[in-house]
């Protein structure tokens, strides 16, 4: 028994091998690696130094890091919105009439399209002249031409919204599975106790969501906290600092000027506020149980 | 509220939500097959007046796009042979196998979806050029060879198959191999046609990471190619446009195909 038990151990090892060596190289080395690299000045240009933690109280001194920790907070005010329409939108597809599943895929699209051709349509959209200023100036919520992405007030808010019109048809179809796991009955009997709709959503689904709502937060917490690709290609963190997330800044401290030790105690420093903001998260959720994530 | 009212108000949100998310798309569709229109004339044009295809017809001759296409397909089918492999493999031990470390391997695999990408991206950079794979389609696809969430995915496929299988296989004598590719993969096709479909879609539209790896502009994929013509012809809306509808199209068409599983397999992915 004992051996057999040690030659099956062996067995799972020589399947896992292959992919936990990759892992190993292109996830765990990351990890590990950053953490001797944040300690140097490693760049190409001159001769690598150790230089203790000079980089993370530079960190702390730099204005524009800092800045953009503040926005990539900003950024995680997306998350509640997003779980509220996609839930909603889950509700509303999740309805039993013929037609629904070509909506389903419709609400999907944002998603399965790369962000280059996402953003290039919403920067054309929002334009001076684009057709959202025009659609906003006839309809009279708006007296005059926004620049939506080049003013600094309103940069950041918009594309938080793109991102999360993106994504929000991968939450509404997580939420939907979540849907479809509540038994009917229990709305069977929340109804003959008298239960209106908002009764019901409110007392019977929401609660049964809940490990669904758990792990939805959790993933768009991290994914606003690590957002790259909309606010590279549309506005580089600009206009000034007013869109400069912190991976955008580490991006840029990284492969653009090449300073690898620098930007890799940026890293350091951001992976540890999304590890203790997932944390809180999964505090603020105790009840919500999710297994195996 | 009578039934037929709720049915009419539900089919009223269902049309004005696809508008919000549908209407972007229709209207590129729209600004490319309007030569030689102005997306930011004014009124700016929204629906075309007449139909042609002389954008398409000009930015494909102009962009060698066959070439950018077959890069594409090479990177994605790389990308997508390597993930199967090597997270089915990486996944039926944690489902199937009672061995030592196994929830040590579980928790190490959560842990790594903090680091930030940018971070990563740094060290996968000095990593690649270590191994002299810069300016090579493995440069690109090695680092997303596999993937946490794929592994997730395919051990809650495996733990769907009855542990009789594998006792049967033994029973007959057949070695683990064996009974891995014999008589487990054949019934998580379903699971395998899912974490492909998700990796043919990230790899198609992945466009940073190529730019970062490849030196030479002849070897971008799609998604990165279109960012260099946007850059270099940013006032000719039609050809962009079309450009832009030919590299969706494709990823679109895969998903509209494949949309029964590829939803079911997202929605799989976190139950249990």
């Amino acid at each position: 028994m004992y051996k057999g038990f040690r030659s099956e151990s062996f067995t799972a090892w020589a399947f896992m091998a292959p992919g936990l060596l990759f892992l190993a190289v292109f996830t765990f080395w990351p990890i590990i690696y950053g953490i001797p690299l944040s300690l140097t000045d490693y760049s190409v240009i001159t001769e690598t130094k150790y230089v203790g933690l000079d980089n993370f109280t530079r960190a702390f001194q730099d204005h524009n890091f800092l800045i953009s920790l503040w926005n990539s907070l900003v950024y995680v005010l997306i998350v509640p919105v997003i779980q509220i329409i996609s839930i909603l939108m889950a509700i509303l597809v999740n309805s039993r009439i013929p037609g629904v599943k070509m909506f389903r895929a419709a609400y999907y699209i944002p998603v399965v399209t790369s962000m280059v051709a996402v953003a290039l349509i919403w920067s054309w959209l929002l334009g001076n002249n684009g057709v959202v200023n025009y659609l906003l100036l006839k309809a009279g919520i708006i007296s005059e031409q926004v620049s939506w992405l080049s003013t600094s007030s309103t940069a950041l808010y918009v594309l938080m919204f793109i991102t999360m019109w993106k994504g929000l048809g991968y939450y509404m179809m997580l939420y939907l599975a979540g849907l479809q796991g509540i038994p009917a009955d229990l709305y069977e009997a929340a109804r003959v106790d008298g239960a209106g709709p908002l009764r019901l959503i409110v007392h019977v689904t929401l609660p049964l969501l809940r490990p669904h709502i758990l792990f939805c937060t959790l993933i768009s917490v991290m994914g606003a906290i690590r957002v790259f690709d909309e606010v590279y290609i549309l506005t580089k963190g600009g206009p000034g600092t007013s869109t400069l997330t912190s991976s955008v800044y580490i991006f840029q401290k990284g492969l653009e000027q090449f300073n690898f030790g620098y930007a890799s105690a940026l890293g350091l420093i951001v992976s540890l506020m999304v590890g203790a903001l997932s944390v809180l998260v999964f505090r603020l959720n105790r009840k919500g149980g999710v297994n195996s994530y | 509220m009578p039934r037929s009212l709720r049915v009419l108000i539900t089919y009223l949100l269902l049309i004005l939500l696809a508008l919000f998310m549908m209407g972007p798309f229709l209207w590129l569709l729209s600004v490319s097959l309007m030569p030689g229109r102005n997306v930011f004339a004014n009124p700016p044009a929204i629906l075309p007046t007449f139909i042609a295809f002389d954008n398409y017809v000009q930015v494909w001759n102009f962009m060698n796009f066959p070439r950018y296409i077959l890069n594409t397909v090479i990177i994605t089918l790389l990308g997508v042979v390597f993930n199967i492999i090597l997270s089915c493999l990486t996944a039926y031990p944690l489902a199937a196998f009672r061995f030592k470390g196994r929830s040590l391997v579980f928790t190490l695999l959560i842990s790594t979806m903090i680091i930030p990408s940018a971070t990563a991206m740094i060290v996968h950079y000095l990593t690649i050029q270590a191994f002299q794979l810069g300016n090579t389609f493995f440069g690109v696809v090695l680092p997303a060879a596999v993937s946490v969430f794929n592994i997730f995915l395919m051990r809650q496929t495996f733990l769907g198959i009855p542990a009789d299988i594998r006792d049967s296989g033994k029973m007959d004598g057949a070695s683990e191999l064996r009974i891995f590719i014999q008589l487990v993969m054949p019934l998580v096709k379903p699971g395998i046609a899912v974490i492909g479909l998700l990796e043919v879609m990230a790899f198609w539209n992945n466009f940073l990471w190529p730019i970062v790896v490849l030196d030479d502009p002849e070897k971008y994929p799609l998604a990165a190619a279109l960012t260099y013509l946007n850059g270099q012809f940013s006032y000719n809306f039609g050809w962009i446009a079309a450009g832009t509808m030919i590299s969706v199209l494709p990823i679109i068409l895969v998903f509209l195909f494949t949309q029964k599983y590829y939803m079911e397999g997202i929605a799989g992915a976190i139950k249990g």
